[in-house]
């Protein structure tokens, strides 16, 4: 600032609070010592109508061009004395405030002298910074009124439509071919008569039908760029080399010479090349897997409708959304080779392997047969690739696999009444209103319970599997043969996660998932504005807890692009050009991703997006030149402080 | 004739400021000798600040922040913990003891907390002989 | 009237690189000769004090002055030339911030002449004799300046002008500097003459070779590494202090292997360059726990001398502070 600071000082009595305590008449004189002081008052309460109105009238008579004053926690009213001050025609960041009261009256009750002096320094220190405060205004930017919904399981499926049924434009895009996500591959949900094929068309039929949602399948976001409510979304579009002229007459996939495992039947059966991964996917379209495509062309030739077109590169489209939604779920835990027998024997499954065997229209019809008979005995080992039960398993507890296991115990009691079902579990969390029934149940139809501490040994044998396990709570070591085993695996982190993360730059929790901002309060959020969470993508929960955290985000969502425009308090970090050598240490200081390196002049540079700065100050902190430096607490703002401590 | 040891409080604003505010509103009592300069975050205390604090006369200096995990911006007390580690070792070379800079994790309801720091402090800097730092002679 | 301008180098507690850079202008200096007239330069040429005390207030144009204050005898010179100069620059490390000479001032003067006079492993002084200021030998009284209870940059002494950082200063950075002052186009009083206002990362060949982010798991010394010439040494995890030092002598060290040790001080905006340089280098260093600090600090034995190499002097501290007793 050219014109020299004219600083006024006010100091409260807070009613007694203060003045009872500390000599403000005594602090008042002291001030106006002080080089730049110019008017310095005291009143009873600075916070009333009078106090501020007192602000506005020196202000004006006395060219006032700083105002500090002392008084209660500018947690308590920061945003009066800035609204007062900018009332008076002055920026309401050349108002410094001080706490004499909850630091120091408060406090000192017993020490009258110390406390005067001790406020006389915290006002000298106040008027110190005061001098050097500099004019600040509140960054603006106008928001696009779409989101992006990234992921098109039961979330985001979700989280698209609230959104949609609120006016937004919503670009709902789905790395594979169809719509559905994981919940599409469950068969009979528990406490429901639905499968999950028929849950997933219930939303996708209101997708499908909502003008404002645009579909993307096949599809995956390649670049973000941009901030809150000004996002560039970069969408890839991969060539599916069938279009809507197909009709689902299965012809090609007839004559098709490749075989492949199915993943969506989690490798129980196979798929040729050209598929559609289910009868009932959207959009009903068959996809060719070009990486094991033979380029044999039979299914051109088969095709009636001419839909297949080998020569298909994709497209990208660039999005412009105020908002994007991560909805990319997870992954099941995959065993390793030979963890309870797995891959060992086609008679050792996992618990999603499990859903599609007795999903009416999964791979066996719904059959669970070994050499055409039921099983004698089946064993659940429950928490595998959780609670740290093998070298390779997460922490953490996955919520959703007792209450889906127990489900699926009792429908296999219920369809094979006689085969023996035990389940060997190191906790057993049917948690919630409908769940624990279910664990009731189980037990009053014969189900054996073990608990285990150490984890059961499979031993897979040619006519059958043993499994000895030391049962915790009767403390003795049982051996238990059975013919088919089940694996109540857990949910992993997304195996797309990582290149979401890079993309997006959202940071996450030493688990995996994405962290959310708040564990508590703001669970649908990240860090990073702008940017939400629906479902699976920030931990396992099950698919109740997934479509509320999709309806969550898009409400949060909602509430940002619903917005004409979004501000940001402009308390934050700016790089002085002629100073900044590109030396890149501020980068990495910043858990929001708002400082970047860009090239002026074929050298670095570094640069701050205002958007994404919090005014945190870290990054200031670190440079090693100085060159960075956060508004209002610059670095010879805050020297001015310490030396005017002491003199 | 021993003056009162004057301590520097650099304090973050979501946790530890508000946490003295919580002493304060608590009606707490403890010694005088504390002064507070408000940042935003833990993360902003850069160790250049803290060397000035004890030539300009500082006996002790208290950075104050967030549990590691908490802090309202991510990871700022992680580096607050880096800098200062490093910094106190650094002081001590250059013979200012350990124990006159700490790094205090305070959160925003432990008002508890801050007559227990602050008075430690107070009697611990007393038991050390007063710095010197104008060089006579 | 077309007089030469003066021109005065002197030397204190130097080790006689900033005058070898001088010459090692090489053709310059014959430039330089012709531009002006050298007045006093103890180390070159022979004139006297008494030269000096003769000369006019303010007639010599520009003194040169390199080496930090460490004894009465410097003082006294530097202030005789102050009284005598239109312009003082501090030339070089020692001056402008006391240099290594400066890390002297972790120790006091008890502990230094101890050192140096009983206790090295080749020294034999039973006798425990102490240099003194003055000593009566046959009727002649010898005299030895007083040594300093610390060692000073030149700006605690005297009122200094500019500063040509270095140590030492390039040859190009100490022509620039004279260009500078010649041109009689004058920058602010206490500028930074003939080097960047940029960290050195600004003008080095491996700074675009950084990742995007910088981040360290260790810190290594330079005989713990093979240094790949071709990739930014600190990303490497060597100390190089190239971010928190001024540019301006072309990365000559870099471009030779070896990391920067700040020999070109502080940016302007910097309060203790020291400090700042820690700041950053904790900063970068990837670790959440006090136990993974502690694991780092017993590899950097010496943090003062390595930040401070230069600079100790002249930072806020000064150098070890003493407890009162």
């Amino acid at each position: 600032m050219s014109e020299e600071p004219r600083v006024g000082v006010y100091v409260c009595h807070c009613g007694l609070n203060i003045a009872g305590v500390v000599d403000v008449k005594q602090v008042v004189e002291y001030a106006k010592t002080l080089p730049n002081v110019v008017v310095a008052k005291d009143y009873t309460f600075m916070c009333s109508a009078p106090g501020q109105q007192m602000i506005k009238d020196d202000v004006k008579a006395q060219k006032l061009n700083r105002v500090v004053v002392a008084a209660c926690s500018p947690s308590l009213h920061e945003p009066t004395f800035r609204r007062a001050t900018k009332e008076a025609g002055l920026n309401p960041y050349l108002m410094e405030m001080v706490n004499i009261r909850e630091h120091c009256s408060w406090v000192h009750p017993q020490e009258k002298d110390a406390a005067t002096e001790k406020a006389k320094d915290l006002v000298r220190m106040a008027v110190a910074k005061a001098r050097l405060l500099e004019p600040l205004d509140t960054i603006v930017s106008k928001v696009e009124p779409c989101a992006l919904v990234l992921g098109g399981g039961v979330a985001g499926l979700e989280a698209a439509l609230d959104l949609a049924k609120r006016g937004a434009e919503v670009y709902l895009v789905e790395k594979a071919p169809t719509l559905g996500g994981n919940a599409a591959r469950l068969g009979k949900l528990a406490f429901s008569n639905m499968r999950g094929v028929e849950l997933v068309k219930t939303l996708v039929d209101a997708v499908k039908s909502n003008p404002k949602i645009r579909i993307f399948t096949n599809a995956e976001l390649v670049g973000l760029d941009g901030s809150v409510g000004n996002f560039k979304a970069k969408i890839k579009i991969n060539p599916r080399f069938v279009n809507e002229k197909c009709n689902l007459c299965g012809k090609c996939v007839e004559v098709c010479p490749v075989e492949v495992p199915n993943e969506y039947e989690f490798n129980l059966s196979k798929r040729k090349a050209i598929y559609l991964p289910y009868a009932e996917a959207y959009p009903p379209i068959y996809v060719i897997d070009t990486e094991k495509c033979t380029k044999c062309r039979k299914c051109i030739e088969v095709c009636k409708p001419g839909a297949i077109n080998l020569e298909d590169k994709g497209s990208e489209i660039e999005a412009r959304v105020g908002c994007v939604i991560l909805a990319i779920g997870y992954t099941p835990y995959e065993p390793y080779k030979g963890e309870y027998g797995y891959g060992t024997s086609p008679n050792v499954i996992t618990l999603f392997q499990l859903e599609r065997l007795l999903d009416p229209t999964g791979p066996t019809k719904g059959q669970l047969l070994i050499d055409g008979k039921a099983p004698n005995a089946m064993a659940f080992i429950m928490c595998v690739g959780s609670l740290t039960t093998s070298p390779t398993a997460n922490v953490y507890c996955s919520r959703m696999c007792c209450t889906t296991s127990l489900k699926d115990i009792l429908e296999i009691k219920e369809q094979y009444p006689d085969t023996a079902l035990f389940v060997l579990y190191k906790h057993m969390r049917t948690y919630g209103r409908l769940e624990e029934r279910l664990y009731e149940k189980a037990s009053e139809k014969g189900v054996v319970f073990v608990r285990f501490e150490e984890p059961p040994k499979v031993k897979v044998k040619r006519d059958g599997i043993e499994l000895k396990v030391y049962d915790l709570l009767t403390q003795e070591n049982l051996e238990i043969p059975v013919d088919m085993v089940v694996l109540a695996v857990g949910m992993n982190p997304s195996k797309e996660l990582e290149k979401v993360r890079s993309i997006t730059k959202v940071g996450c929790t030493p688990d995996g998932f994405v962290r959310e901002a708040h564990l508590k309060l703001r669970p649908v959020e990240t860090p990073s504005d702008g940017i939400f969470l629906a479902g699976t993508v920030s931990g396992p929960r099950n698919i109740t807890e997934s479509v509320i955290s999709g309806s969550a985000a898009a409400a949060k969502a909602a509430v940002l692009i619903s917005k004409e425009q979004v501000e940001v308090e402009p308390i934050i970090a700016r790089v002085i050009e002629d100073v900044c050598s590109g030396c890149g240490t501020c980068v990495a200081q910043c858990p929001f991703g708002a400082i970047s390196i860009k090239e002026v002049e074929g050298k670095r540079q570094a640069s701050v997006d205002a958007m994404l700065c919090k005014g945190c100050g870290t990054c200031a902190a670190a440079c090693p030149s100085g060159a960075m430096q956060q508004a209002n607490f610059k670095d010879h703002q805050i020297v001015a402080q310490v030396e005017a401590c002491f003199r | 004739m021993a003056e009162e040891p004057k301590i520097v409080v650099f304090a973050c604003n979501w946790c530890s400021y508000a946490a003295l505010d919580l002493a304060g509103t608590s009606r707490m009592t403890y010694p005088t000798n504390i002064r507070v300069i408000r940042v935003m975050c833990s993360g902003r205390v850069d160790p250049q600040f803290i060397i000035k604090a004890f030539k300009e006369g500082a006996s002790g200096v208290i950075v104050a922040g967030c549990h590691p995990g908490d802090c309202h911006y991510m990871e700022g007390n992680y580096k607050a913990l880096r800098r200062i580690t490093f910094l106190r070792r650094m002081l001590e070379n250059l013979g200012i003891e350990k124990e006159r800079l700490r790094l205090e994790w305070i959160s925003a309801s432990e008002g508890a907390k801050v007559p227990k720091v602050v008075q430690e402090m107070v009697e611990e800097l007393k038991k050390l002989p007063p710095l010197k730092l104008k060089v006579e002679g | 009237m077309g007089e030469k301008p003066k021109v005065a180098l002197y030397w204190c507690a130097s080790c006689g690189g900033c005058e070898e850079a001088v010459v090692d202008l090489a053709e310059r200096v014959l430039d330089l000769v012709n531009l002006v007239d050298i007045v006093f330069w103890p180390v070159a040429m022979d004139f006297k004090k008494s030269d000096v005390e003769a000369m006019p207030d303010g007639s010599i144009t520009v003194s040169l002055i390199n080496g930090g204050i460490r004894l009465a005898e410097h003082k006294e010179m530097v202030e005789l030339l102050r009284r005598k100069s239109k312009i003082v620059i501090a030339y070089g490390a020692c001056s402008s911030w006391g240099g290594i000479p400066g890390l002297a001032n972790l120790y006091d003067k008890e502990e230094i002449l101890a050192r140096v006079y009983f206790e090295t492993p080749s020294t034999s002084n039973p006798e425990k004799v102490l240099p003194q200021t003055s000593v009566k030998a046959d009727d002649v009284e010898l005299e030895l300046p007083e040594f300093l209870i610390r060692l000073q940059p030149l700006h605690q002494v005297i009122d200094v002008d500019y500063y040509i950082p270095g140590c030492p200063p390039t040859p190009d950075v100490t022509w620039k500097a004279l260009q500078t002052i010649l041109s009689g186009k004058l920058p602010p009083k206490g500028s930074v003459l003939g080097a960047s206002e940029k960290a050195l990362c600004y003008e080095c060949k491996l700074n675009k070779t950084k990742p995007e982010k910088l981040l360290l798991k260790d810190i290594k010394r330079p005989h713990q590494v093979i240094v790949d010439p071709n990739k930014c040494l600190l990303a490497q995890g060597l100390l190089c202090l190239g971010p928190a030092t001024r540019g301006g002598c072309g990365a000559l060290c870099i471009n030779a292997g070896m990391p920067c040790t700040g020999c070109f001080g502080p940016l302007d905006s910097v309060y203790d360059y020291g400090a700042k340089a820690l700041s950053s280098i904790a900063s970068i260093l990837d670790y959440t726990s006090e136990d993974e600090i502690k694991k780092a600090l017993e590899v950097w034995p010496d943090i003062v001398g390595t930040l401070y190499r230069y600079y100790l002097a002249a930072s806020p501290l000064g150098g070890k502070v003493r407890s009162k007793r």
